[in-house]
This record gives structure tokens, sequence and C-alpha cells, in this order.
């Protein structure tokens, strides 16, 4: 399973704590922390990686696909590639770059699918495995008009590797995507995931992201409303002890009328970890009647962890709804004292409190979710 | 709402646009540290303060014009600005009699009687024309108390301790690159001390005029008010109207120490350049109030009507246990003004507390953006901060952007942000205008309603004076 | 049910507690037997309130003296969870609203803390469920209550029936109820009312914090005590409530202004009645 680089590794420290590899895959200098965008979002763990490939199993080839769907050959999901990225103009993004760069010097699996129909529900794994270096995902989605579909996106490391994942998402008229992620990583591993959706009027998309346990996770969900009139609702989780950092960066943009955007992001940053959140709502003049409401709320349980929120909107259009509000706080007193005046001990009152909070976002995801015990793994390690 | 009856309501000119034709002295253009010299030796200042600009000005040299803000200018030359003009009267008078009339009938006609018939009873003014403090009105008065108010030139002269003990604390003269050139030739601006124990007997207020079309205007505020002190303290501003952009790059410094508060109140209308963007102030400001004392409090309150860049956050350090910041702003863009404004709460003592409420309301081609950042350090145990940004967006060209950060590593802490956009519906005007309230009064209403957490704060001569500002300002851009 | 040879289950003497450094308590003397329905009475600010958070271990208050039995244990010591698992309880008056946490969960994990203490077995969730369905009754509540969280969105009367399904659950020894009648309509009220008289035993005591007759036309106190001013100004059988009821509480200043005037401490010796 492990290739060799095909990029020019440094001599002398075996690789490790050197970028210079990933920087010629990606084609571009690493981001710097000089820069916005990664202002609080420190690579360490990214450039502490072995300078080599993974080459992981095609997780489309152990499921059975449903009706209503078929998968893509390279050949006939060329047209489509890349149209998501440039609309949500992320074609640049670093991490994009890096996955770009990576599929083309090593074969990948491209898991394109095309839906057709009401095409129910898929569970796939998306596996870096516990070997060290970098793993390549790339995922199509191309939702006709009418067509349905429940995602579940399960990308996983168990060692000293990243796992890079860019998804594009085409949703045409009336489609209607359930697109939920449940990504486990280890204090070793690093999570990029990328996930470009172009939605047409009509359509539908219920994207639900849940990341824990990485030592470094970015998560950039893109979505543009390419004609408004379509409804996001957008859900993001993350939890971080340890030394972890977890980030997440969003972007939703209105290029139409009556578009609607439902969005919640809860963070929960325990001991030495660092929670990032950058929420960017977009609503140009062409945006009118545009209804979005954005919420981040983040839990702060140790004097050594740190919260970074910041919401951005943007806004030209002047009958839009718009609001959005963040909340950092720890566990509120009174709740727990409701629950020990009934005799539930602080700390399993504490532990209840963490579940609540979690829930609000797990009880999103895809169906398929709840056999992988997304709660146990979220809050049972510690 | 009818585009062709309202669009036709012509705008109110900008009354304060005339010209006062008095002889200057001015240095030429140009920044140097011959400049620098020149500027501190023409103030005739002790060694320490020339230092300070020297150092300053070597710092600007090696720093960047910011450029995160989302605003759009063209360059500054800042080699093609005068950096020193002041009325030609040798020194500042003893009496207001002895001050050019001119310069008197100025700050008449801006609605600041100065002479000792028609002054305001309950507020000192410091009146500053271009570079120079001209009058400081009820000296003697506040001298009483105590109270030391005078220009800065003046307190450098007369009380250079306390200058060299509070200059460049709050505000480092390297802290960004408008503080640093503002460091290196400010020129005038005020003084307030407040002795412990003292409550200001009366309203302070300074009153900044820019006169002539090519000069920068650097003023410099320095305000302390020592253990269980408080004062409230405003500053107006005006300026000309010429085609060409003047840059005011002011600093202000608060300081207040235990039990102690200061309120500062700004309405700032300095000319906003005409319809088409031609002209109007740069307006970069660094204002930063240390509650360096336990309880103590800095309360900033600002109505931002004027300028064609308004580049502004003034922050509170909370640094005492228990010390309060609060921010209270309203800034209107109109036409094709850019405002990028907010404030900082920066949370360091246990248990300090912050406010902000933010209005911005945008019209016409104008942006205006709210950014903010509030900040728990480590040791700032049940600290709290509410925040509050509202945006009302007039016409579909404006644009609204909020951007408050929040950084926090205090689990023992809560912050709450909310925001929301709005606009005024046709819904509520027909209501009002149902109860025979006209158009323009129902707008002019609903925006006054929509800022009125804001004006409650100011000093209650200003309140109504800001309400009608906002409302002028207004005047033809519903449509 | 008055018997003088019950045994005492809640001794509390000269108890003083403040709230961020303000005195609040300046002195509570008050016994509780077994069997017995106690009513304090008082206006807004009196301390009545704060009696039942310090009883119940509310960490914002500071006990600043004096001491509280509870079955001859200092209570003082325990934390709240551990209050409750013993058989002390307390009925918010504002009971907050835990979004997230399902009250059918939360039910059962209380239910059984309080069993544990007690050596009962762990119920599982199907006896519970059980349980909790005939406890239901006794407050006449829809089960798609459980099904919710924990008192979110619930009307005024919702919750404190909650209030008194949770009591029905844990089967307290003591039972605080703070003002459990404001905010209630008169149905809502009775409800509530009879779900209290319902669970009044000879082994247990009920200790009601009202302003107001209207629920002690329904739950008949044996004891009635005025509170003023942070101590127990006079007590009384259940008559007391009646006179209260006619005469208003302005006697209540005259009698603290006597006291402040120099006369004797009020409420440090307690009005024994029987």
């Amino acid at each position: 399973m492990v290739a060799t680089p095909t990029a020019p590794t440094s001599t002398g420290r075996a690789g490790a704590g050197d970028a210079a590899w990933l920087a010629t895959l990606a084609g571009a200098p690493l981001p710097s922390r000089r820069q916005e965008d990664w202002r609080f979002t420190d690579l360490k763990a990214l450039t502490a990686l072995e300078p080599q490939m993974i080459t992981p199993a095609d997780p489309l080839a152990a499921v059975d696909l449903p009706a209503g769907l078929e998968r893509l050959s390279s050949s006939s999901a060329a047209p489509w590639l890349g149209q998501a990225l440039a609309a949500t103009a992320s074609a640049e993004h670093w991490p994009v770059l890096l996955n770009s760069g990576a599929s083309a010097a090593q074969a990948c699996p491209l898991l394109a699918l095309r839906v057709f129909g009401a095409a129910g529900s898929l569970d796939l794994h998306l596996d870096a495995g516990s070997t060290a270096g970098l793993a390549t995902f790339r995922l199509l989605l191309v939702l006709e008009p009418g067509s349905s579909l429940e995602l579940l996106l399960r990308p996983s490391s168990s060692g000293p590797n990243a796992l890079s994942l860019v998804s594009e998402v085409i949703l045409a008229p009336g489609a209607e995507l359930k697109l939920g992620s449940l990504a486990f990583g280890t204090e070793e591993s690093c999570l990029f995931q990328h996930t470009a959706v172009v939605q047409a009027a009509g359509s539908r998309l219920d994207h639900t992201a849940v990341a824990g346990g990485w030592g470094l996770a970015r998560l950039e969900p893109r979505i543009l409303q390419r004609d408004g009139q379509a409804f996001s609702r957008l859900r993001g989780l993350q939890v971080c002890r340890g030394a972890e950092l977890a980030d997440t960066h969003t972007w939703v943009r209105f290029d139409g009328p009556e578009g609607e955007l439902d969005q919640l992001h809860k963070a929960v940053a325990d001991d030495q970890a660092r929670s990032v959140f950058n929420g960017a709502v977009r609503v140009p003049r062409a945006a009118q009647r545009t209804n979005a409401a954005q919420l981040s709320r983040s839990l702060l349980l140790s004097d050594r962890a740190r919260i970074d929120t910041k919401p951005e909107l943007e806004i030209v259009a002047d009958d839009v709804k718009c609001a959005h509000g963040a909340t950092v706080s720890r566990l509120q007193s009174e709740e727990l004292f409701y629950l020990r005046s009934r005799g539930i001990a602080s700390d399993q009152a504490a532990q209840l409190l963490q579940r609540a909070f979690c829930e609000e976002v797990l009880r999103d995801l895809p169906a398929a979710a709840a056999s992988h015990g997304p709660l146990l793994t979220l809050l049972g390690r510690a | 709402m009818s585009t062709a009856t309202v669009g036709d309501l012509v705008s109110q000119p900008y009354k304060y646009g005339f010209v006062t034709e008095i002889e200057t002295e001015k240095i030429a253009k140009g920044l140097s540290e011959d400049v620098v010299r020149l500027i501190s030796a023409k103030k005739e200042e002790p060694a320490f303060l020339l230092e300070f600009r020297l150092r300053a000005f070597r710092q600007w040299q090696q720093m960047q014009e910011p450029d995160w803000a989302a605003l759009g200018f063209p360059a500054i030359d800042y080699q093609d600005i005068i950096y020193y003009a002041a009325p030609k009267q040798q020194q500042k008078k003893t009496s207001l009699d002895e001050v050019d009339p001119k310069l008197l009938e100025t700050f008449d006609k801006l609605g600041i009687p100065l002479s000792e018939q028609k002054r305001l009873s309950n507020v000192a003014v410091d009146a500053v024309f271009d570079s120079v403090s001209i009058a400081t009105t009820f000296k003697e008065q506040l001298a009483e108390h105590g109270v030391i108010f005078c220009s800065i030139s003046e307190a450098v002269k007369e009380h250079p301790e306390l200058i060299e003990r509070y200059l460049g604390t709050v505000v480092p003269s390297n802290d960004n690159y408008f503080a640093a050139l503002n460091s290196a030739v400010f020129s005038d601006g005020s003084f307030v001390f407040i002795p412990k124990g003292v409550e200001c007997p009366m309203e302070l207020s300074t009153y900044f005029r820019i006169n002539s079309g090519d000069t920068g205007q650097f003023e410099r505020t320095l305000i302390v008010a020592e253990e269980g002190a408080s004062v409230s303290y405003l500053e107006g501003c005006t300026a000309p109207m010429f085609d060409t952009n003047q840059l005011h790059a002011a600093v202000v410094e608060l300081v207040v120490l235990d039990d102690a508060s200061i309120k500062y109140s700004t309405v700032q209308n300095w000319y906003a350049g005409d319809e088409n963007g031609v002209g109007g102030i740069y307006n970069f400001v660094t204002k930063r109030g240390q509650c360096r004392g336990d309880r103590s409090k800095i309360s900033w309150t600002q109505v931002e009507t004027g300028s064609a860049i308004t580049w502004k956050y003034p922050s509170c350090v909370l640094q005492g246990a228990d010390s309060v910041g609060e921010f209270y702003s309203v800034a209107l863009t109109n036409n094709k003004q850019q405002a990028d404004t907010g404030t900082k709460m920066i949370h360091v003592g246990p248990r300090s507390r912050s406010t902000i409420v933010s209005k911005g309301i945008s019209a016409g081609h104008s942006s205006n953006s709210y950014r903010g950042l509030v900040q728990i350090g480590p040791k700032a145990v049940g600290a709290r901060n509410y925040s509050q940004c509202d945006s009302m967006l007039i016409g579909d060209q404006a644009a609204a952007n909020t951007y408050p950060y929040i950084r926090c590593q205090q689990p023992d802490a809560a912050i709450e942000h909310e925001a929301s956009t709005c606009r005024i519906s046709e819904d509520q005007l027909f209501y009002l205008q149902s109860r025979g309230i006209g158009f323009e009064e129902a707008v002019s209403m609903m925006v006054s309603g929509f800022c009125r957490d804001v004006f409650n704060q100011l000093p209650m001569e200003f309140a109504a004076e800001a309400d009608k500002l906002l409302a002028l300002k207004l005047e033809g851009s519903v449509g | 049910m008055i018997r003088p040879d019950a045994p005492v289950l809640l001794d509390i003497r000269d108890l003083q507690a403040a709230v961020e450094d303000q005195p609040i308590l300046k002195g509570v003397n008050l016994t509780i037997r077994a069997g017995e329905i106690h009513a304090v009475m008082g206006r807004n600010g009196s301390g009545k309130s704060t009696l039942s958070k310090v009883l119940a271990g509310h960490p914002a208050y500071t006990v600043t003296g004096g001491r509280v039995l509870y079955k001859g244990e200092n209570l003082l010591e325990f934390d709240p969870e551990q209050r409750a698992c013993i058989g002390l309880f307390l009925g918010f008056q504002y009971p907050v609203e835990i979004p997230g946490v399902s009250n059918l969960e939360f039910l059962r994990v209380a239910t059984n803390a309080r069993r544990a203490e007690q050596g009962f077995e762990e119920l599982d969730t199907f006896a519970f469920e059980d349980l909790v369905r005939e406890r239901l009754a006794v407050v006449q509540m829809d089960p798609a209550f459980l099904e919710r969280s924990v008192n979110e969105g619930f009307s005024g009367g919702e919750k404190k029936r909650n209030e008194i399904l949770q009591m029905a659950l844990l089967e307290p020894l003591v039972a605080i109820l703070d003002e459990t009648d404001s905010g209630l309509d008169i149905d809502a009220l009775r409800i509530v009312a009879g779900g209290v008289n319902q669970l009044a035993s000879p082994d247990n005591a009920t200790l009601l914090i009202t302003h107001y007759q209207r629920l002690l036309d329904l739950i008949t106190p044996d004891h009635v005590h005025v509170m003023a001013a942070g101590r127990i100004l006079r007590s009384g059988g259940k008559e007391l409530a009646l006179e209260l009821e006619r005469t208003g509480y302005d006697w209540v200043d005259q009698e603290l202004d006597r006291l402040a005037a120099g006369g004797q401490e009020a409420g440090r010796t307690p009005v024994e009645v029987g």
C-alpha cells in the first residue's frame, strides 16, 4: 500500500519536520500564519509527517451501490471536475492544491457518483490506515434534477499520516443531498477536508461535519447558491482534547435571491487544545430576500485550552435577514446545579451536558452514523 | 418606497464646509527627521519629547500601512502633506479678548461659542484650529478643583512630569503605522488630568477644526483619571470642503486608576467628500484606554457620520479586577463613504466586564464594516462580554460587513455576541405614514429608534444634536 | 400531622448566609419533624428563596454562621447531589431549561442515583419507563414530555408539574417547594397541590415557600412561619396564614421597626407550636 514519494525529499533528517515535499506536491509554499485564514492554524502536525504517499483502498469497491446511482469513470467525470471548486473560489486553496498535486502524482481513488433518482443511503469509509505518509481521496457527486441521496463519509486515520479529502458536489434544481461526515483520527494524524458545493435553485443541502481526535483537523465546507432560492443547512461539531487543533472555515455565498442558510457550529475544547471557527457569509446585491442565520457555540473546558471564533458577514442587499451569534462559555452553572440537586454527581452531570451539547449536531447526521457510536468516540476518550 | 419621489430629495449640503481666511504659518510639505526636529523646536519641547518623536519616526519608517481593513483608497503620498500649520498669532493668549476675532467667529459659526457671554455654561471647551489649540474656556474654575484641562503643548510646558509619565504608555509609539506617524509629528490636542477623588464639575470638550487644505491633522489627547476620579469628555470635529483628501491621524490615550472612570464621547462630522466620493477626510485614529485600576471604568460612545474613510477602533484594556469597558457606536455612511470601525476589549483582570453595542447604517454606495475583538486572557477569571452589532441597510448598493473576532483562553468566562441586519421595511414606513407622519420623518424616526441605545449614552446636550445630524446626513438617501 | 415524638428530620439553628458578601439570612431557626407540613411565608426579598437555595447547597450562597442538621447529620457538609441522594429535594421556583438533555434520561439517572443511596438496585430503561409512567399519573402529565429536553419549551405549569414528577420519583424525606404556586393557573395549581398531598406521608415532611394563601387552601400546613429581613419573625398554626391574608404584611414592618428600635432579637428563639 505504500508507494515511494514522487516528490523529492530533502536529505538529512529523514524528512520529518520538513515541509519541502508538501510544497512541491502542492506547487505552492505552505500557508503561513501571517495569512488571515491560517492565523491560528499551526501546521506542525502536518510538517512532522514522513514524506511518503499512501495508496488507500477504494471505499466504493467494498459497497453495493444502491439503485438510482452510478459510478462515473474518470473520463466521464472529467467535465464535472473542478466546477464546484472554481465556483466556490477554492481551486487555489492550499489544501486543494495539495490534494490535486498528490492525486496527479499518485493514483488515488476517484469516487465519482452520478445520482439520477431517489438513491437512498450510502456509507463510505475513507481510511488512511495506520501507515505513515499522505493519503488523498477525491469525491465527486453530481445530483441530477429531483434526485436525492443520503451519504455518510467516514474519514479516519489510526496512524501518523494526513488524510486529504476534496469533495465536489453539484446539486441540480430540486436535488436533495444529506451529506454527513464523521471524521475520527489520532493525535498523530491530520485531516484536510474540503467540501465545495454548488447548489442550483430549489436544491437542498444538509451538511453535517463532525470531527474529533485529530492532531490537526482543517475542515472547509464552501457553498455557493448559484441562483439563490436554495436551502443550505450546515452543522458542525469539533471536539478537541490534549494538544489537538480543530479548525473549521466555512464559506457560503448567495448569487441569487431568496436563498436560505441555517448554520450551527459547535466546538468543545479541553486540555491544551485549540479550536478555531471562521464563518463567512457573503450576500451580494443579487441576493435580495436572503435569510441567513449562523450560530457558533463553544464550550471551553480547561484554562489551557483556547477558542478563536470569527463570523464574517458581508452584505450588499438591503432586503435580507442575516443574523449571527456566538457564545463561548464553560458548562452553565445553573444547569449543573439543577442536575446535582437531583442527585446526579457533578462529573456525571457535566458529562450529560456535554453529550447534550454534542447531540444537537450529531442527530443531524445520516441515520447510518448511529451504528458507529459517534458520541462514545467523541466523549468516551478523555 | 418610491424611488422617484424620495430620490428627488436633495441632500442637505455640508454646512460646516466653509474656509476661514486667516494667515497661517506652515512648514514645507514632506516628512523627514528634520521636519520632526523642526516641529519639536517650534513647540520648544523638552528633550524627552524630541526623543519620543524621533524614535516614533524611525519606527514608522520601518512599518507598512495596514491593508487588512475593508477599505479601498488611493495610496497616500506622505511627502505631499504639510505636517505643521498654525494660525499666525505669536503664542496662546492669556485672555480670549486677544484671540483673533476671525477664529472666534469661526467657532461661533460652528456652534461652539467661546466668548464669555455666549459659551455653554456647563461645558469647558478646548478649541483646536488646524494644528494648534487656540483657546480653552473655564480653565481657572477647573483649576480650583485641581482639574487640569489645557492643550497638550501647554501641558508639556506646565506639567512635563505628567506627560513624561503617561504619554505613549497606552498607545506605544510603534503600536501601528498611524500611531507611529502621530507620535512623530503630533501638533496639539488636549490634556486632562483629574486628581484623586475628584469628580470633574463640568463636561469637558475639545473641538477640532481642520482649516487648511493640504495640512494633515495629528492631534494627541491624553486623559488621566487618578484613584476615584471621574470625568465626561466630548470631542467634536468638522472640516471645510476641499476636493482633495486631508489626512487625520489622531491618537487618544486614557488612563484610569482604581475606582476611577472616564466617559469619552465623540461626534465625528469631518467632511465626508461629495456624492461622487471626491474629497473628504481620511480618518485614521487610534483610541485606547487602559483600566489600570481595580473597579475602573472606561466608556466610549461614538457617533461617526463624517470622513471619506474611517479606520478607528476605540479600545479598552481591562487590567484591573472588576474593571468595566463599554463601547457604544453609531456609524453612518452615505454616498461613497467607507468606514471600518469597531472596538477591542482586552480582558486581563479577573471579573472584568465589557459591553459592545454597535449600530451601523449604510446608505448610498457606501461601505460600513464593524470589526471588533473580544479577547479573554488566561487570568480573566469570571470575565463577561456582551456584544450586539446591528446593521441597517438603506438601498441595495450599500455594504454592511461584520467581523467580530472572539478569542478566549479562560473557561470561567462568558462571551455572547449577537448581530442582525435589517432595513426599514415598507410596512413599518406605511404604518407610520398612515398615522400622519411624513416620509422623511418616518425614516428618521426609524433610524433614531435603531440608534436609541447608543444615543442614550451621550451627554444630554449632544444626544439631540446627534439625532439631528443623522437625519441630516440621511436626507435624500432613502429611495 | 403533628406528632411531638416524631423524629426530627431537619433542624436549622441560627442559620446565616450571604450572597456576594451581602448577608441575606440573619439567623434562621426552624425544626421540622416527620409527618409535618410547614409553610414559610413572607414578602419578596425576605430571604425565603435564599433559605431553600442554601438548604439545597447552591454554590452562589455562602453559609456564614449557624448549622443545619438533617437526620442528625451536618447537612452543610454535603454536595448538592449528596443532599438529593439522602432525601432532600428542592422544587425550584424557576426550573432551568436544559436543551439537549432528554427529560427521560435525566429522570432515570437521578432516580438511580437516589436508589443507589437507598440500597435499591438500579432500574434499567424498561423498568424505569414502567415506574415513570406510573408516577406521571400523580401530576397528570402527558408522557410526551418525557421525550423532550429537560424543561425546554415547557409552559410555567408544565415545568412545575415536571418538578413534582421528579419529587414523586425521588421520594424525598424533606421536600422544599419554592414558590411552586407562582405562575400557575387554578387547574395547574390543583394538580400540583394534589401531587404534593398524595406524596405526603407520616415519614416525610414538606416545606412550602409561598407568598400567598391560595396554595395553603389546597395543602393544609401544620406550621406557618413568617419570614422578614432574613429571619423568622413569627410562627403559628395554619390560622397565622389566614390572618396574614386578612391583615397583609404591614405589621411586619412595624415589628421590624420595633426590633430595630432596640426590642428583643426576633427569630432567635423559635416559637414552638404544638
